[in-house]
């Protein structure tokens, strides 16, 4: 039996940083009788190479700018990768950021089904868990009304529940649960660990070490797009502390881009 | 092509609920809702009437019906066009965020316009009534003009929706072809005004075919020669296969430029 749930080998993904941006034809004329490149390339990530085994709660941490949310779009399938291959075994949630599916006008129980739709779940399946998720939600009544009337912790708690209660193999979290309040962040927190008990692989990325040294079995720590260490999350959140300092930070931003 | 049928056979649930979200934003907080669909194409026939049996005489009978037997198909298609050309980008922060099959977009975005399209057909078959114009038999003629059309359309729509992603001048040439085009497709005219010798310059016009359908099914009662009938499938085929093999190269970059 394979035991792995996510293998990333050589993952690189570049981006074109644009200078001039040629969005309009205009711009491209004049950038093509001129011959000039008005871009540069940019790796964002590159070469991480990692497996997450199934069951396994893994953190990534590392600076703004370090390449954890491309790496978390590449293995949720949003950006194709520039290099390298990654293999993911089982229906994935891509947490990247709450409610990025909801429109404003439709109401929660139609949010709810268009979410399920886009993350590739069935009317069918979703109508099954519409009750668990405006329970686990709290929403009540409000559940009919257009999502635009809530309030900003009744959103997050309707796009969290959808993305949780689809009972997905593996989940993937972008920063999302440093937002909330306090009531809301135990209960997201309850539910993962309950996901970490039933077996289900989880890749949690946090700016919070303490969120990663509560919940994450191992911890990798990326750096200008490089992954620096793959290992315990003491040693990485030690390996983290230690040159997330001012200075360092100071360092890299004066470093010339040509 | 069989990749494109098993795509949108394999997201439609996620397709039609995208089409009905559009169309329930249309007509959101208006109190009459989707009746406008039914009410504009008779509003718009009691302006032409008046218009045209009025003002400006026309020695045509029953023209409204003439009128609007093209010229909702081709509001259709205009309006698809429309619509496709701002769906990926006006979905880009979606596309950034979730791993979701592009073409949902612009398909939703003909499906939705289908709807109106299918709807505005019942008031035109009252006007038809209403005018005491005679009914033709040939009416159940026009799912085939309607299935030629859609295939053209979904062409379009494709060739659009990525073209714009890649330059969003794209959008703002689309509107002006479109008025240009109306112009010279034999919408509120016949060939029959310009001389014989001219008419072959219209046979150019890759939506002349499909429309003659419309037309002479509605308003003459005939059905179109089979040369027309090929000539429309034809210009459908190749705009699909042009506009969907653009899109499918491309859409995986998408999201770098959204």
């Amino acid at each position: 039996m394979d035991s792995i749930a996510i293998r990333a080998e050589g993952l690189t993904q570049r981006f074109r940083v644009i200078h001039e941006r040629p969005d309009t034809i205009r711009a491209l004329f004049s950038k093509f009788f001129r011959h000039k490149v008005d871009f540069h390339e940019f790796e964002a990530v590159s070469n991480v190479s990692f497996t997450v085994s199934k069951g396994e709660t893994l953190g990534v941490i590392g600076r703004n700018g370090s390449g954890k949310s491309t790496l978390l779009k590449m293995i949720a399938g949003v950006y194709r990768p520039s290099a390298g291959h990654v293999e993911v075994k089982g229906t994935i949630a891509p947490l990247i950021e709450l409610g990025a599916g909801m429109h404003h006008e439709l109401t929660g129980r139609e949010n709810i089904l268009l979410n399920g739709l886009l993350m590739g779940y069935s009317k069918q399946e979703m109508q099954k868990r519409e009750a668990k998720i405006i329970d686990f939600a709290e929403i009540g009544e409000f559940i009919d009304a257009p999502v635009k009337q809530y309030s900003s912790g009744m959103y997050m708690r309707l796009a969290f529940a959808v993305a949780t209660e689809i009972d997905p193999e593996i989940l993937v979290v972008d920063e999302i649960l440093s937002v909330g309040d306090i009531g809301f962040q135990n209960k997201c927190f309850q539910r993962l660990e309950r996901f970490r008990e039933s077996g289900k692989t989880i890749v949690l990325v946090s700016h919070n070490v303490q969120q990663i040294l509560d919940n994450c079995d191992r911890a990798i720590v990326m750096d200008k797009g490089r992954m620096l260490m793959d290992g315990a999350p003491e040693e990485a959140v030690e390996l983290y502390k230690s040159y997330a300092t001012p200075e360092q930070v100071e360092l890299v931003t004066a470093a010339p881009h040509s | 092509m069989n990749e494109l049928l098993r795509d949108i056979y394999r997201y439609r649930e996620l397709i039609w609920a995208l089409a009905l979200k559009e169309l329930k934003i249309r007509y959101k907080r208006s109190f009459l809702g989707f009746l406008w669909a039914l009410l504009n194409p008779a509003l718009l026939m009691i302006v032409l009437t008046l218009v045209f049996s009025n003002i400006m005489v026309i020695s045509m009978p029953h023209y409204a019906i003439f009128l609007l037997s093209v010229l909702l198909p081709w509001t259709f298609f205009s309006q698809s066009l429309s619509y496709a050309a701002e769906s990926i980008v006006g979905n880009g922060d979606l596309i950034k965020k979730v791993a979701v099959a592009k073409l949902v977009f612009p398909v939703a975005a003909v499906v939705s316009n289908m709807i109106n399209l299918l709807l505005s057909m019942i008031p035109l078959a009252l006007i038809v009534l209403a005018m005491r114009a005679p009914f033709y038999w040939t009416w159940i003629y026009l799912p085939i003009p309607l299935l030629a059309l859609t295939i053209f359309t979904l062409g379009g729509t494709f060739f659009f929706a990525a073209a714009n992603v890649y330059y969003r001048d794209v959008a703002h040439i689309l509107q002006i072809l479109l008025q240009a085009w109306f112009y010279v497709t034999p919408i509120i005219y016949t060939i029959d005004i310009f001389p014989a010798k001219y008419r072959w310059i219209f046979k150019l016009n890759p939506v002349i075919y499909v429309m003659n359908g419309f037309r002479l099914s509605v308003y003459y009662g005939k059905l179109p020669q089979m040369q027309s009938i090929i000539a429309s499938f034809v210009c459908g085929f190749i705009a699909l296969a042009i506009g969907y093999s653009l899109f499918r190269k491309h859409q995986d970059e998408f999201v770098y430029y959204v």
